[in-house]
């Protein structure tokens, strides 16, 4: 190998390596959330239980539960719509004033108009936490939400 | 049975007029802090906001999660969560405050009332005096209440880093708007 194609070899592997961190620093940095549609759950639970496990200790459920992918299933309670038409869907028992709330991914909204009150559906989305509420009721965030069985 | 029933209406008008609690599950609080010179949005919406009005006092409260803030680009909305909110140490922000001259605001009459909403913030563990004008609007027996608020990052000791101090404002706005419903708990 002469000189020259060794500086040839040289300058190709800069251009290379340069050009792939450019193309990853790119795709990172404008990286979407992933599609909760296509993640597997973490956890399967059913609504009162994951409330149950929250109200009893908080913390030791936040540190189980929070950015995990959870698949809730439990009856429909409410379904509650913003002036934006972003829907919510409330899922536990009828007796208490906490639930599990899945706010509704945007691709994923349109899955809400299809559910009816009374229903037991299984949801799947990202767990942000635990909003205790003596007044409200407590309840157990869900984000990116999307409907993965509607039982009916 | 006249008088019983004038009595009813009394009562049922009094009830709507004083110490009512209207609430939300499913309040919105947008949050930006977009440098002016930055062609990149710094901005995040929050859907799972909840909030309680009390029509008698005035007490006006708010409360989010801050992984509930929900961003387009995934890496900003880990950056938000890990390194510049630390949500996993401070995992809610809340406002207890009043409606100044709630009196002013008659929420059994269709109307839109510019108010004034004074309280604490805190966001970060850190709680702040904050002052914000807003608006109530009274609406087919529904109360919709909004307040914008701008805070400065430093502050709620949310620190910048140098890199990247060009994108991210130093103050960031938050809006907040939630369609209230009467409590009947």
């Amino acid at each position: 190998m002469n000189r020259k194609t060794k500086w040839l070899y040289i300058a190709a592997i800069f251009v290379v390596a340069i050009s792939s961190t450019a193309f990853y620093i790119y795709k990172e940095y404008n990286r979407k959330n992933s599609d909760t549609a296509e993640l597997e759950a973490d956890y399967t639970v059913v609504a009162p239980t994951i409330i149950k496990e929250f109200e009893t200790n908080d913390s030791l459920a936040g540190k189980k539960y929070t950015d995990k992918i959870i698949l809730a299933e439990g009856i429909v309670k409410d379904i509650l719509k913003d002036d934006r038409g972003f829907y919510s869907v409330m899922l536990g028992d009828n007796t208490s004033m906490s639930s599990v709330k899945c706010s509704m991914d945007s691709i994923y909204n349109y899955g809400a108009l299809k559910l009816q009150k009374g229903t037991y559906v299984t949801v799947k989305g990202v767990c942000a936490g635990f909003n205790a509420d003596e007044l409200l009721g407590s309840d157990v965030i869900l984000v990116r939400c999307v409907i993965a069985k509607n039982n009916k | 049975m006249k008088r019983f029933n004038m009595v009813l209406v009394v009562i049922l008008l009094s009830s709507a007029s004083f110490g009512q609690k209207y609430f939300t599950k499913n309040g919105k609080i947008n949050f930006d802090a977009t440098s002016p010179n930055s062609p990149e949005k710094v901005e995040a919406i929050n859907r799972t906001v909840t909030c309680v009005v009390d029509t008698k006092t005035g007490n006006i409260q708010f409360a989010a999660l801050m992984k509930g803030f929900e961003f387009e680009k995934a890496l900003m909305q880990e950056h938000f969560n890990e390194n510049y909110v630390e949500s996993d140490k401070f995992p809610k922000a809340e406002f207890k405050g009043l409606i100044d001259a709630n009196d002013a605001v008659n929420y059994s009459k269709d109307g839109t009332y510019a108010v004034k909403v004074k309280g604490k913030l805190t966001i970060h563990g850190e709680t702040r005096d904050v002052e914000a004008n807003g608006k109530m609007v009274v609406q087919n027996g529904k109360v919709n209440a909004f307040a914008d608020f701008t805070i400065a990052l430093s502050d709620y000791k949310i620190a910048i880093p140098g890199l990247i101090a060009d994108k991210v404002s130093k103050t960031a706005k938050i809006s907040v708007a939630c369609q209230l419903e009467l409590f009947n708990g």
